[in-house]
């Protein structure tokens, strides 16, 4: 009953200065426009990436150089490192081959990188990215070709390349330059295939936008590059899905032999290459949120400080207001609520922002910005607490004002 | 029982050499039904005494009694309480919050009651009809004259049907038509007997009243009996003499003195009840004392 008083009376003041108002709670808005916008934009690159990764299938086992994760003797993992990046680290010839010798797994497809720029006799295309390849590619990425087929194993060197979607419009400005040829390093390779759009490319996750990729054969990329080439990830499947673990572990000594005993490279499953991805961009979230959130901070000073402007302002009316009997409780609930609500309702308008936002990023950006319900609560909930902190210093001042003096007082 | 029982209260603003007396050692009792007119010149203590009295302030000696309850040691919020339930203040400018309508304002004191809304405005509707404003209702306070204004501020003080009403000045800021309508308005709740505390400058006001209570210096210096409708003689010399003879206000020994001795020589009625001639001189023992 009493709350609903101080609700209606926080309505009168805030409507009686509209302008004002809206500007106090512009810290408290931008604030938590940024917040969600962040965290949501955090959340879809993180959905964008699991869909991408559900749909290469369960059983794909990743293996990478450098030792990103610490597994216990069950094969759990216990520590994750997500900011170890690859440095330099890479797999050599005899890694591969050493891969090649587990018998639990077909296909292993190594991905090898070709430094280079990618060429046609009149265009070039800075963003491809060439990747020296076998013929299990199709089958470890589970995508299908649009047009023409994959190199076979027996034709790697090949002056071959099949080439993503993207590279099609950019290097050829068509959507099938089949037989047409591209220069690599003043080698020529004539496009043979086009993948099939890859589902949910983000420019979030470079690294794994396979519409920019031009896929050659392994070992004419391994003589373009002058004889050794760099691998920087390996991609296999197990033949009997029923015994990833044991795989996985078959693998991992594997390459502990080949490398030397040195147990600097990373054996994932594929819900651990997840869990990896997501947990790289929950750090990366919540440190630009964290940054987002001081202007939560500043906005909350900008309502303590109009706030106690204009508690200075109405000394007359909390002078008559006490005259009538409000008790200095009355009175501090009066402006409490006032800072409170101004703040909420920034907090509301912060998420109406955010989501105009989001929309607009839908619109003009690959990002798929997704908000969450616990989002929009825990920033208008932050929105509230901020009010409730920065609202306290005024309405005691308001609340301990002298009745008589308050009552003399004259702007 | 009396309902205002003030017993040397005393009321000092400053420390050291700084301290003012704003009211000294003042014993006042107040009964039922009463029309106060407390008249004085500026800084006498009537604003003092009419804040004391309105629970706004403590003493700082003395004990007040109001309504057979012992006020010097209530907590603050207690006495915002008893305010709102049993007083009403009407301020020489009206005071009106100038964002809340007419109606808004009258049910103002309600609100600190946790009545419900319909119930505030319903109870504060009915309250400008009985003064006659029903028809204000809506306006915001800048868009009544000022005699209006006070009538809504006598309205707001009328709301929680208080035991007193302390008008301070009321028609400070008035012409005489409107000064005439809300002092009828007072008289008239009188009657319904309430019990009216008026501050005044002006002794054609005193008219109305039932007592008169003359101050200076913080002090008490007579607390006259009148019959309402009657300006006591009083009241009318102290009046015209302060603003004939600057001499008498320079001399420091004022027109009021004059005007006591000279009234009861020649009159020795019994409507001047109590002459403080003794108090009067002590302050300026007090002073010699420092």
């Amino acid at each position: 009953m009493f709350s609903g008083t101080y609700l209606k009376l926080a309505r009168a003041a805030i409507r009686s200065n509209k302008w004002r108002s809206l500007l106090t709670m512009f810290g408290v808005v931008i604030g938590v426009a940024s917040v969600v916008t962040i965290v949501s934009i955090g959340e879809g690159v993180k959905h964008q990436v699991s869909e991408q990764i559900k749909q290469r299938g369960d059983d794909l086992i990743t293996i990478l150089p450098g030792g990103r994760i610490k597994r216990d003797h069950n094969g759990q993992i216990t520590n994750f490192n997500p900011l170890d990046v690859q440095g330099g680290v890479s797999f050599s010839e005899a890694d591969y081959k050493a891969v090649l010798q587990i018998p639990s797994v077909k296909p292993v497809v190594p991905f090898g990188r070709v430094v280079g720029l990618a060429k046609t006799a009149s265009n070039e295309y800075e963003g491809a990215e060439i990747i020296a390849a076998t013929e299990g590619v199709p089958l470890v990425l589970n995508q299908k070709l649009a047009y023409g087929s994959f190199f076979a194993d027996n034709e790697l060197k090949a002056n071959s390349a099949v080439i993503g979607q993207r590279v099609a419009e950019r290097l050829f400005g068509e959507n099938v330059p089949l037989g047409k040829s591209l220069i690599i390093r003043d080698r020529e390779f004539i496009v043979r295939g086009i993948f099939d759009k890859f589902s949910n490319g983000s420019a979030f996750v470079a690294s794994a936008d396979y519409d920019n990729a031009i896929f050659i054969p392994y070992k004419a990329g391994q003589e373009t590059m002058g004889g050794t080439i760099q691998i920087y990830q390996i991609l296999t499947r197990p033949t009997d899905a029923q015994h990833m673990d044991d795989t996985v572990a078959a693998l991992a000594q594997a390459l502990k032999t080949a490398r030397a005993g040195q147990e600097d490279f990373t054996v994932l499953k594929q819900d651990e290459n997840l869990a990896l991805a997501n947990n790289f961009l929950n750090v990366l979230t919540s440190m630009i949120s964290a940054v987002a959130a001081i202007s939560l901070v500043v906005g909350g000073i900008g309502i303590m400080n109009i706030m106690l402007v204009s508690v200075t302002e109405r000394t007359k009316e909390i002078g008559i207001r006490k005259a009538v009997g409000a008790t200095n409780r009355q009175i501090l609930y009066q402006f409490l609520t006032e800072a409170t609500v101004i703040s909420l309702l920034g907090g509301i308008l912060g998420v109406i922002i955010a989501l105009l936002a989001n929309f607009l990023l839908r619109i003009f950006t690959d990002l798929r910005p997704v908000v969450t319900w616990p989002i929009v609560i825990v920033a208008c909930g932050i929105a509230l607490i901020v009010g409730l902190f920065f609202g306290v210093a005024p309405a005691l001042k308001a609340a301990r004002k002298d009745p008589i003096d308050a009552l003399r007082y004259e702007q | 029982m009396s309902l205002i029982d003030l017993s040397e209260v005393s009321k000092l603003y400053g420390f050291g050499d700084a301290t003012t007396i704003a009211l000294d050692e003042v014993s006042l009792t107040i009964n039922k039904g009463e029309f106060v007119a407390v008249m004085g010149p500026s800084g006498s203590g009537k604003s003092t005494l009419m804040h004391m009295i309105g629970l706004l302030d403590r003493p700082t000696h003395g004990t007040y009694t109001f309504n057979g309850r012992l006020i010097s040691h209530m907590s603050v919020a207690r006495r915002a309480r008893l305010r709102r339930d049993t007083l009403g203040f009407v301020f020489q400018s009206s005071n009106l919050i100038p964002r809340l309508n007419v109606l808004e304002n009258v049910a103002l004191p309600l609100a600190y009651k946790g009545m419900t809304q319909t119930r505030r405005l319903k109870q504060a509707s009915a309250v400008l009809e009985q003064i006659g404003l029903a028809d204000r209702e809506y306006f915001m306070p800048k868009q009544l004259s000022g005699g209006q204004t006070q009538r809504v501020a006598i309205a707001r003080a009328l709301v929680n049907n208080p035991d007193v009403i302390i008008a301070d000045e009321p028609t400070g800021n008035l012409d005489s038509a409107s000064s005439l309508l809300v002092m009828e308005l007072l008289s008239d709740l009188h009657k319904m007997g309430h019990t009216i505390l008026l501050v005044t400058h002006n002794p054609e006001l005193t008219r109305y009243s039932s007592r008169v209570v003359f101050m200076r210096d913080g002090l008490i210096i007579a607390d006259e009996q009148t019959q309402v409708g009657r300006i006591p003689a009083l009241a009318r010399k102290l009046y015209f003499m302060q603003r004939k003879t600057v001499d008498d206000d320079l001399a420091g020994v004022s027109a009021l003195m004059k005007a006591l001795s000279s009234d009861a020589a020649q009159n020795k009625s019994k409507k001047v009840k109590k002459i403080k001639t003794k108090s009067f001189k002590r302050p300026r023992k007090k002073r010699v004392a420092k």
